[in-house]
């Protein structure tokens, strides 16, 4: 297993589009490290220059303290699972598995017994005389997943490996890569589109967005302490709701106005703001964190705008409401009885409230990445 | 309206495929057929009389000397010629699909020689080696006069596999080509990344994912060297001494300038079983474990 430095690393194409900038990370031994973002944002980019597949433009990239930069991608002890799986189709799921151990000219007992091994993990013991071609989504996710542990590598790389199956068997194959790596004890980078894999697997995640790192934590930090904008808005399904303020004095006391509802600040939030009395910002407010506010009202800041959709979820329910002109969602419990065309009334939890300066996008609260 | 009904089956072939069907049959299945019909008359070509005389032609035709010693020229011609043809367009079609500069270009330069038909390309061959090459071997040897290598059987030969390599391996390229474009470039990284030199990619993953453009272009280059007739025409003629007369060469001449039009059409069949039962078996052998990629 290994750990990882990739310093000022920046990737510029021919054609002079800059892909990458900038981009710092230091990965220790055994951390599973999610790159998360929308589609163009580089995260595969930067996986890509990490196995080897892209030149690096410009910076350090190190595995275990050696510079990698210049290597080959089969001299830096990588395994790579790709989106498509990459299977060789003219080889066996045991020809597959095996095909790097052969090419290391590794006795064929031992590859046998590796493979062997590996198909027992993964449950294809069965499969391992199939060609790719006789083998399900799933099957296939298993055998690419295999080709990789085989080899015992010290850094894992995964390119959006579960995009390709359905939602169920997604489901199942994530928590098969966190037994995976719980067992393995391996250093994984995994690529990703779907914030629920980056919040599910990760033990931290690089959240990017046009080539640049926007922020770098657990999950549970940028859940929680979003840095700017984007990260609020990327990380948690449905996203966060964003609300124009306006930032009001009266005596010692600060409040929001939104769309004419009156929010009285807590002291930690109102230093936040200090100094943008007058001006807007754009309040943040997750939609589990908008409850049902009837009978709250002495308790709770609230605010009220009729019902326009109910989805039911089972457990759960989504109402989207708009207000001050903007779409908002909230996540309530599926017996709530708040429905289409009902005035909702919904008591904001301030101590989850999220405020971005309106101009920069970042965190008036949080500093750190 | 039923669709599961022979008759809709056979009214909806009839209305997609009718013309195409019957225009392939009138002009190749029933001339072929007549053709095979032919070899067990002896008609002379004109005359509205054709007299059976069952298997005798193919008795004159397996009895004929000069008939097999052009056949077998033409499967030394072939040998050589598909090899090499094969060879050149696997490599000019890695060059054009490797990234090169320029490689539009060369895709274009390389296919051109096969819009040229064979009869021109054969005398723009003759030109070649019948008066430049001459003159830079004359000159290069100072001034004394060196023959043309169409003046030899060897010589000759080598001019129809060069010119016949010059003429299709463009082609060949093309189906290559395709060949390489549909290995996805996830399996020849997922073979770097599992640790394989661009050898041993083009090895272990490529070629063996291009099967089926090797089946192709093999059959294609077989089927058309051993029925070359418009280059060796062109280019030599059969000449020197008859030396250079291709197994389709010696058909015509038989059937068209001898008038043996019965023993022709004989030889003429037993050169297509020949060229049949080759094309199909490398067909049969090199499509099994051929697999997508």
């Amino acid at each position: 297993m290994a750990s990882l430095s990739l310093k000022h690393i920046e990737k510029v194409y021919e054609n002079g589009f800059h892909a990458v900038h900038d981009f710092n990370l230091e990965v220790e031994d055994k951390e599973f490290i999610i790159f998360v973002g929308p589609s163009g944002c580089g995260k595969s980019t930067t996986l890509r220059m990490i196995a080897g597949l892209e030149d690096i433009s410009s910076g350090e990239f190190k595995i275990d303290g050696v510079l990698m930069n210049d290597v080959e991608p089969k001299d830096r002890d990588i395994a790579m699972v790709f989106q498509s799986y990459a299977l060789y189709p003219h080889m066996t799921v045991r020809d597959n598995m095996g095909f790097a151990l052969k090419l290391r000219n590794v006795p064929k007992d031992e590859i046998d017994a590796k493979v062997n091994e590996v198909a027992k993990i993964l449950d294809l013991e069965k499969l391992l005389d199939r060609k790719p071609k006789a083998l399900s989504g799933g099957q296939r996710q298993r055998v690419a997943m295999g080709r990789a542990i085989v080899r015992s590598p010290k850094v894992f790389l995964m390119d959006e490996p579960l995009s390709n199956l359905d939602a169920k068997l997604r489901v199942q194959m994530r928590t098969e890569i966190a037994k995976l790596h719980e067992r393995l004890g391996t250093t994984i980078i995994y690529v990703t589109h779907d914030q629920t894999e980056a919040m599910t697997l990760g033990t931290r995640i690089v959240v990017m967005k046009d080539g640049i790192v926007q922020q770098i934590n657990s999950p549970e930090h940028l859940y929680n302490k979003p840095c700017n904008l984007f990260v609020a808005g990327f990380i948690g399904s449905p996203q966060m709701n964003f609300l124009d303020a306006v930032v009001e004095k009266k005596g010692a006391d600060t409040f929001l106005d939104i769309a004419g509802f009156k929010i009285k600040l807590p002291a930690d939030k109102a230093a936040a703001v200090e100094g943008y009395e007058g001006k807007t910002v754009v309040a943040g407010i997750r939609p589990e964190h908008l409850l049902d506010g009837r009978g709250k009202e002495k308790d709770f800041c609230t605010i009220k705008a009729p019902i326009e959709v109910r989805e039911l979820l089972g457990a759960e329910a989504y109402l989207y409401f708009t207000l001050g002109g903007k779409q908002c969602t909230a996540r309530v419990a599926s017996d709530v009885d708040l429905y289409v065309g009902m005035e909702g009334t919904m008591a904001l939890d301030l101590n989850k409230l999220q405020l971005f300066d309106k101009e920069t996008e970042l965190s008036l609260l949080w500093k750190e990445w | 309206m039923k669709r599961n009904t022979l008759s809709y089956k056979v009214r909806q072939y009839l209305m997609f495929g009718g013309v195409g069907t019957a225009l392939f049959c009138a002009v190749v299945i029933v001339p072929f057929i007549y053709g095979i019909y032919l070899t067990f008359t002896s008609w002379d070509g004109v005359s509205p009389h054709k007299p059976f005389v069952g298997l005798a032609n193919y008795a004159a035709a397996f009895a004929d000397h000069d008939y097999w010693l052009a056949m077998g020229r033409t499967v030394i011609y072939s040998v050589f010629a598909v090899v090499l043809i094969n060879v050149l367009a696997f490599a000019m079609a890695y060059l054009v699909t490797s990234g090169v500069k320029g490689q539009n270009f060369f895709r274009a330069g390389f296919f051109i020689p096969n819009l040229i038909g064979g009869i021109v390309l054969g005398y723009v061959w003759k030109f070649v080696f019948n008066r430049a090459f001459v003159a830079i071997g004359t000159a290069l040897a100072g001034g004394e006069q060196v023959p043309s290598l169409l003046a030899s059987p060897k010589g000759a030969m080598f001019c129809l596999i060069l010119a016949s390599v010059w003429q299709y391996a463009g082609y060949m390229m093309l189906i290559y080509v395709a060949g390489f474009m549909s290995v996805s470039d996830s399996l020849k990284e997922a073979a770097m990344i599992d640790g394989c030199t661009p050898a041993q990619a083009m090895r272990n993953v490529t070629i063996p994912l291009m099967r089926s453009s090797f089946v192709q272009c093999i059959f294609l280059s077989i089927t058309r060297c051993f029925v070359v007739y418009d280059v060796n025409l062109s280019l030599t003629k059969g000449d020197p001494y008859g030396q250079s007369i291709m197994a389709a060469m010696h058909v015509y001449n038989t059937a068209f300038t001898y008038k043996n039009y019965d023993m022709g059409q004989a030889e003429a069949l037993i050169l297509f079983v020949v060229c049949a039962v080759i094309g199909i078996t490398q067909v049969m052998v090199g499509k099994k474990g051929e697999v997508e990629a």
